[in-house]
This record gives C-alpha cells, structure tokens and sequence, in this order.
C-alpha cells in the first residue's frame, strides 16, 4: 500500500498553476514524475501522489522542479481560467481508472511522436551534412579541373604559336635558300667550267643539258642535290655478317616453352637409352649387333617397308626386351600389328607408347599423333567405336588416315 | 627509384586525339611541321598512310594514301629536310621511299625481305648525323638489312643467320654511333632475348647479349653522338638500359633494368632535346616517363685492370594510362620539346604534351 502524500500546497493565476508538493525525506528524479493533460503522478515508492487535474493543463511546456525536499511543479493551463480546486471532485473509482489508461495512453503516444520527431530531424540533419561534403568535394575537383584546362589551354596557346613560327620560318626558309642558291650558282658555275676543263666531254654534256632542261626552281633543287652527293661518301661497299642466336634444345621461344616438362622429356628420353634388361638367357646366342636395340629397330623397320611385318614384329619383340623404355619400338610394333590385323595387341601396343610419351611437349607431338591414330584406326577396325576417345578421332582427322 | 616532387612533375596532358578505321601501327612527326603521318593496316588488307595536321586540340586529315600491303613501320630518317621521303616497310617485306607529294610511284623500292618487315631505321637524313644516308629493316625472317638508298636492289650490308641455323624474328633494329663519316652501328633485338651490336665500319659484330625475354625495341639515347646509352625494352616489363661508353672485352657494357609495368614494353623512344629523358609504352595503355642519372664515375677498372662500365640510376617522373590496349608507337616531335603522338590498337592516335620538361 502505497502512503499517499497530501500535504500539497498550491496557488494560482488566470494562466498557470503553481503546486508544491513536499516529499517526506524522499529522494525525487524526473523519472518519478509522470504528467499528462489532465493526470499528474508523482511515485517514489512507498510515496506516491496522484491528482486529476481540473482542467487540462499544457503539458509540454508544465514543468517541474526538484530541490529542497520539495517538488514545485508550474502548470500552464490550457484554457485561462480560475480553477475551483486543483483536483476534480467526485471522482469516482471507474473515472480515475479511465482517466488513468487514457492519461498513460496519450504519454506513450507523446513518446513515440517525440522519438519519430527526432529521428526525422537526424536524417535531415545527415541529409544535410553529405550535401556539405558533396559540395566541398565538387568544389575541390572543379579546382583541379580548371588547373588543367589552364594548363592545356596555355599549352595550345604556345603550340599554335610554335605552328605559326614554323610557317613563317619555312617561307623565310624558302626565299633565304633561293636567295642563297643564286649566290651559289656563280661560284658553282666556275667551279664546274673548271672541272669540265679537265674531265672528259660526256660529262660536261650531261651537265649542261641538265642545266638547260630544267626550269627555274628546279634547276636550283638540282644544283643543290648535285653538291650533296659530292659532299656524302659513296654507298658502302656491299658486306655480309653471319649471325649465330643464343642456342635452344627447343625451337619454341623461351616464352612459350613449358621448361619443365620439356626437361623432363629431355631427362627420360637419356634414361630410356641407358636402359638395358641384361637379365636374358637368349642374350647368350645373339651376335654383338643384334643386342643393340637401335640396330634392331632398324632392321624392323626395313622389314615394315618390305612388307615382312612378323618378321619386323619379332626384331621388335627382341628390341622391348632389351631396352622396354623406347616408346618408337612400341609405336612401330603397333603398325605392324595393325597390318597383320592383330588388332588387340596393336591397340595395346599404341597404349604403352602413349604411355612413355608423357609428358606432351611439341617434341613428341609427332609420335603421339602417329600412336593415337594407330590406336584409333584397331578401335574403328575392331568396331568398337564407343571406345575411341575423342582425341583419338580427331588424330585420324588430322592424319587423314 | 624515387619519384620526382609533387607540383614540379612533368604532367602528360592528352591534347588530342583521333579515331582511325584502320589499326595503326606507326605514327611519326614529318620534320620541321606540326604534321603527323599514321601508318598501318585497314581492314581489307590494304596499307593505309594518313596525314594529319595540328590544329587547335583536332587533327585534322590532309591526305589518305591507300597502298596494296599493310604498312608496320616508317621512318623520316634517312631523308633530307628538304626533301623528307618517306621510307616504309611493309608486311610483304618491301622496303619503299616515297614522295608524299607525288605518292603513286615509289621513289625508291626494293623487295628486301621474304617476310614482314618489323621494325625500321633510317640515319643521315634531316641533319643528323654524318655520313650517308641509310636505312636498316629488320624482319621476321630472321635477316637485318641496311640499304642506302642510292643503290637498288642489293643491301649493303646483311645480317643474316648462319647456314643451317634456325632463324629468330627480328623484331626491332636501330642505328647508332654516327659520329662522323665512317662510324656507324646497327643494334637489332631479336625475339629470343637476344641484342646484336653490329659495326658497319668492320663489317663485324660488335657485341651481343641476351636478355631472357623478347626484344621489343631498341633505341640508341642519341643516333649521331660516340654511343651513350641504349635502351632495350622486353616482354614481361622490363626494360634495360645499358652504358655504352666502356666495353669490357668479356662482360660487354653495364646495364640496369628495371621492371616497371606487368606488360610487354613496346616501344621506348627518347626526347630528342634531352638524351637523359626517354619514355616507354605498355601493353596495358601507359606510358611512363623515365629519367636516367649518371653515376659518379662511369667506369671503373676491374680486378684485371680492364676498364668496365658502371651503370647509373632511372627514377620514374610520370605515368599515365591513356588507353585499354597496347600503346604500340610513339614519337616525340623533333621540334616541339614535349610533344608527342602515340598510337595505339583501339584505333585512336592521341597528340600528348608533356609539361614543365624544361625544369628536369
């Protein structure tokens, strides 16, 4: 239960109501005071005043002060009049219940147009502060921009300037040099008249005809460009220099070689000829030539062209089993497995060479191509055509085959 | 590499620029005129040689010449100021000088090599340099070749691969040393990294190196002095610039590199009113600016005794990116210190002005 504090005092004038409340010892914040048109609350637990107020009062511009134990509340009514008391008598229970909810009704609806109000007045405020900057940067860059435009306009001011000196000078130029010229042509004329004096009458005659052929300026162009070529020395005598470039293993420049892998092709393909499977018994009956594979692939590859293919099959077979790293002893075996339609083994054969052909630079691009389309041609032969892989496809394109 | 201080530095002020219907693959300045001529390839396979003029911040199109081959590379080099030919090499391998006046017939042609010619030269003409006046073209059939325009038909000199050999592009060759009338050198980059210093006078290789990567231009700092410096661009970024001063007979010349964009360095061209300034273009649209600081001493002597060359120092003094595609061509103009014009793949040449050059 709340102890309702009632000893309050008030006074008032035609516009305003002054009401002093004091408090028993309490300690009173403005969140204590609650105040609507015609409701007025102050609770500081236990204490707690309320009154209903006569008439309704302004309440944004009411205020209320805390100090001295005492609250003095200054109310400024809305409509001057003399009040017959401060609160409304016969108030009933219902009323001040109504009167209540309204009162706190109309605070929160205060509250929230107060918060919206606000709000408001920030964006315009942030509206505001981006135009300013907005503008002051508008104003920096056309500063920029003008110093430029200054700078470009003086520029072309001095070009057009420079442009018509040039004119003026070439005409200037152009008189100086045909007064020049005439100046020239005395001296010149006896100089040759010397020189024709000893030399040979062929050339004077050339001279001289020159002379009459032309007109006016032309002559003077002549005369001139005769003077020059004395002046320059002969064209040089006609030489050739032999050039070396720098040396690559590749004929692909630097920058388009992948240099890894090519020194890995460079690295296997060296591995692959020091290879040698010694562990045979049939080593024992073969003569010195026949265990070199190199000779044996050339001894299969004659045979190929010969048509003996089961006999360049078996210089193969011997050849894989000395050296099983050479992918070209694979690929030839392939071919001829091709022609003696053993289909299978020539596709197995094509798929071994591929497989030692890793990695793919442009040096083994011909020997891939060749294993791909005899790979591809035992595929179409044996009718698996599902079973051609795409590249293969477009090697035989490639190859015509 | 240190970047040069805020407001003093060059600024690269795009002045302006024209769209083209055709990829142009050289523009070059005609001496002593605020013309330019644009070379290259139209879409139907024919050269094209257009001539612009400068007029206020447009170009505006004086003349279009249309050749049966497409055209890759001019020079004004080896003619004189009064006359100024053209000398092109075209993607057939012919080498042609024409009058721009009377273009129909060439005044000089010579079918000089089997496949395109990449990259041309020309020494001797507009006043620079002694000597006589010659042209070097460098193809992709893996040859050099220098002409001199009073002799048809022969070169006179011909760098080619030895029998057997297989051949290397070509792709950029410049003259240098042509100090008086008999000196004279020919650097070609090929596209394996290498660079091959020729010497006309001995008829003999001077020098060669390799940098790694392809060789996507040379240029001598300045074509009529003792040989300074050159600078040779790659792929990749990088660019070197080697002392020509001091050859040291088994370590060649000193050089320093430096990688500066992500992309092929197409073209470098220095400043001709300043040897120390030179300018690079980029596979990805940039240029930059560069200058080269000479060291304290420029060489020194070794642990032999033999004298060797020390290179100096590049600090970068501007960049800028003007275009999506390769800047392939570049040309500062001999008369206008700062101005320059670039071409590039989308099809647009752009005149640029480079500023406050003068406070370097």
């Amino acid at each position: 239960m709340p102890v309702w504090l009632r000893e309050h005092s008030w006074r008032q004038t035609l516009s305003a109501v002054y009401l002093s409340l004091p408090l028993r010892g309490a300690r009173a914040t403005p969140a204590n005071i609650f105040c609507s048109e015609q409701y007025l609350k102050v609770s500081i637990p236990p204490f707690l005043f309320e009154a209903i107020l006569y008439a309704p009062i302004d309440d944004t511009n009411s205020t209320a002060k805390i100090g001295n134990g005492n609250i003095f509340f200054t109310l400024y009514k809305k409509e001057p009049a003399m009040w017959d008391s401060l609160t409304l008598a016969n108030a009933d229970k219902e009323k001040l219940q109504d009167l209540r909810e309204n009162a706190v009704l109309k605070a929160h609806e205060k509250a929230k147009e107060e918060t919206e109000a606000k709000k408001i007045t920030k964006q315009e405020n942030k509206k505001y502060a981006l135009e300013a900057t907005m503008k002051l940067e508008e104003a920096e860059r056309k500063r920029i921009e003008d110093l430029k435009e200054k700078e470009r306009q003086k520029v072309t001011k001095e070009l057009e300037l420079w442009k018509n000196q040039q004119k003026d000078g070439d005409k200037y130029k152009s008189m100086q040099k045909k007064g020049a010229l005439h100046e020239e042509i005395e001296p010149l004329k006896q100089r040759k008249n010397e020189k024709i004096n000893k030399t040979q009458i062929p050339n004077e005659g050339t001279s001289k005809t020159r002379l009459k052929s032309t007109k006016g300026d032309g002559s003077c162009s002549i005369f001139s460009q005769n003077l020059k070529e004395e002046l320059l020395p002969a064209p040089r005598a006609a030489a050739t220099i032999k050039v070396n470039f720098t040396p690559r293993v590749f004929p692909t420049a630097l920058r388009e070689s992948r240099v890894p892998e090519e020194e890995e092709w460079l690295h296997k393909q060296a591995e692959a000829r020091r290879i040698i499977n010694s562990d045979l018994s049939e080593l024992e009956d073969l003569k010195e030539e026949e265990k070199n594979p190199d000779w044996l692939k050339d001894k299969g590859n004659k045979m190929f062209a010969m048509g003996d293919y089961l006999g360049a099959v078996n210089a193969y077979n011997l050849a894989v089993k000395l050296n099983s790293k050479l992918p070209v002893l694979y690929l030839n075996r392939a071919a001829c497995h091709l022609k003696l339609r053993n289909l299978h083994k020539a596709i197995e054969d094509s798929s071994k060479a591929l497989e030692l052909l890793t990695p793919p630079v442009p040096d083994n691009e011909n020997a891939r191509v060749k294993a791909h389309v005899r790979r591809g041609t035992a595929f179409c032969q044996l009718e698996l055509y599902t079973e051609v892989p795409v590249d293969e496809m477009w090697s035989r394109s490639m190859a015509g085959s | 590499m240190s970047a040069a201080l805020g407001p003093e530095r060059p600024q690269v002020v795009a002045h302006a620029q024209q769209a083209l219907s055709y990829t142009v693959f050289d523009c070059k300045w005609v001496p002593r005129s605020a013309r330019l001529l644009c070379l290259g390839s139209a879409a139907r396979g024919t050269g094209v040689v257009q001539l612009y003029e400068l007029h206020g911040a447009r170009l505006e199109l004086l003349r279009e010449i249309e050749k049966p081959k497409p055209i890759k590379c001019g020079t004004f080099g080896a003619t004189s100021l009064q006359q100024r030919y053209l000398a092109t090499g075209d993607f057939d391998g012919n080498l042609n000088i024409w009058n721009l006046e009377a273009p129909e017939i060439p005044v000089y042609s010579v079918k000089g090599h089997k496949e395109i010619i990449n990259s041309i030269d020309g020494v001797g003409g507009l006043g620079i340099g002694e000597g006589a006046p010659e042209i070097v073209t460098g193809s992709r059939d893996g040859t050099v070749k220098v002409w001199d325009p009073r002799q048809n038909d022969t070169p006179v000199a011909n760098m080619e691969p030895v029998q057997g050999e297989s051949k290397r592009d070509c792709w950029t060759v410049a003259f240098g040393n042509a100090y008086n009338q008999e000196e004279r050198v020919v650097c070609a980059g090929y596209d394996n990294g290498d660079i091959k210093l020729f010497d006309l006078k001995t008829m003999s290789l001077r020098w060669e190196t390799n940098i790694k990567n392809g060789v996507c231009s040379v240029e001598f700092d300045r074509k009529d002095i003792n040989m300074n410096k050159l600078v040779a661009t790659s792929l990749e970024g990088k660019f070197h610039v080697f002392d020509m001063r001091t050859q040291h007979p088994t370590k060649g010349f000193a050089s320093v590199s430096e990688k500066a964009q992500k992309s092929t360095i197409w073209q470098v061209r220095h400043l001709p009113q300043n040897r120390d300034i030179f300018m690079t273009s980029g596979g990805s649209g940039s240029l930059h600016l560069w200058k080269y600081e000479y060291p304290a001493q420029r060489s020194k002597k070794d642990s032999e005794g033999s004298e060797m060359g020390v290179a100096g120092s590049l600090s970068l003094l501007q960049n800028v990116t003007l275009s999506t595609q390769p800047i392939s061509s570049l040309d500062w103009s001999p008369d206008k210190k700062g101005l320059c014009v670039c071409g590039a793949f989308d099809q647009t040449v752009r005149v640029l002005i480079v500023t406050k050059l003068n406070k370097i």
